[in-house]
């Protein structure tokens, strides 16, 4: 019964796998069917997507830290020193 | 060579913090964006006959920044890294079904105030710097340099099938990781 369940609805490895590709490409309509009729009865995998979209858009915001911490004067006279060098 | 002299060293007075703050935030290593900042001076100091002023020497330095970078990930991701059956099993049975003690629950906190908070944000750092070498390049190249599939497969020499499994299986640890640190922590 299970087979048959994972060959007609997905198995949880595929279904997460195609919430990993519908970020990127755009599913087919099969694809689009079988994973909607598989969250619908996955728990798991529903939890899974929606914890993949959060991970998703904090992977998607720019990081600003530390940046303060730098003494660019120091830095910038490095550098040319270093291209001077190179001469 | 005196007027190239000039503007490079002016260069490097105007474009020194943008292009360091574009390095760090691709690295997220304070010591390396500086490296790689330095390496664009200097690499910029040496092909300077062949800008052309086409384009702007921003636009110029920044492209030779990327390549820095996009070098840095590269190398990082030659290393080999087998896609082993582990990484399935440690979270799947063998017919795919979750393991029973990895299955996803809800999350408390999923209204977006997480994406405001600087402590989940540092774990998410943490968690990315654990994953295999590979991996922690595909997930930056992709999402820190908005590189598109094609381009990062090429720059990683990876098929692309191998990237989509890459990149579940990226995202399988990095979940769990989140929820094993953040979630499920004190």
């Amino acid at each position: 019964m299970k087979k048959i369940m994972h060959i007609l609805f997905l198995s949880c490895f595929k279904a997460t796998e195609l919430i990993e590709k519908n970020f990127h490409i755009k599913l087919s309509i099969t694809e689009k069917l079988q994973l909607k009729m598989h969250k619908i009865m996955c728990k798991a995998c529903t939890n899974y997507e929606k914890h993949s979209i959060l991970i998703e858009d904090s992977l998607n915001l720019p990081i600003h830290k530390h940046e303060s911490s730098i003494n660019f004067e120091e830095f910038k006279v490095k550098i040319t020193e270093k291209i001077n060098n190179l001469d | 060579m005196q007027a190239e002299e000039k503007s490079l060293t002016y260069w490097v007075d105007t474009f020194t913090e943008d292009l360091f703050s574009w390095a760090f935030q691709k690295v997220s290593d304070i010591e390396l964006a500086k490296d790689l900042v330095q390496d664009t001076f200097l690499a910029a100091s040496e092909k300077i006959d062949s800008f052309k002023g086409d384009s702007s020497p921003k636009t110029w330095l920044f492209s030779i920044l990327n390549h820095k970078i996009i070098d840095f990930y590269r190398k990082k991701g030659n290393k080999h890294v087998s896609l082993d059956s582990s990484s399935f099993t440690n979270f799947f049975t063998d017919d795919g079904s979750w393991q029973s003690n990895k299955q996803p629950e809800n999350w408390d906190e999923e209204d977006g105030h997480l994406l405001d908070n600087s402590d989940f944000q540092r774990i998410l750092q943490k968690c990315i710097e654990l994953l295999p070498d590979k991996w922690n390049s595909s997930i930056k190249l992709k999402y820190l340099m908005n590189k598109n599939s094609n381009d990062i497969c090429q720059e990683l020499d990876i098929t692309s099938s191998n990237y989509w499994q890459i990149m579940h299986r990226a995202k399988l640890q990095l979940r769990n990781c989140i929820d094993v640190s953040w979630f499920k922590a004190g």
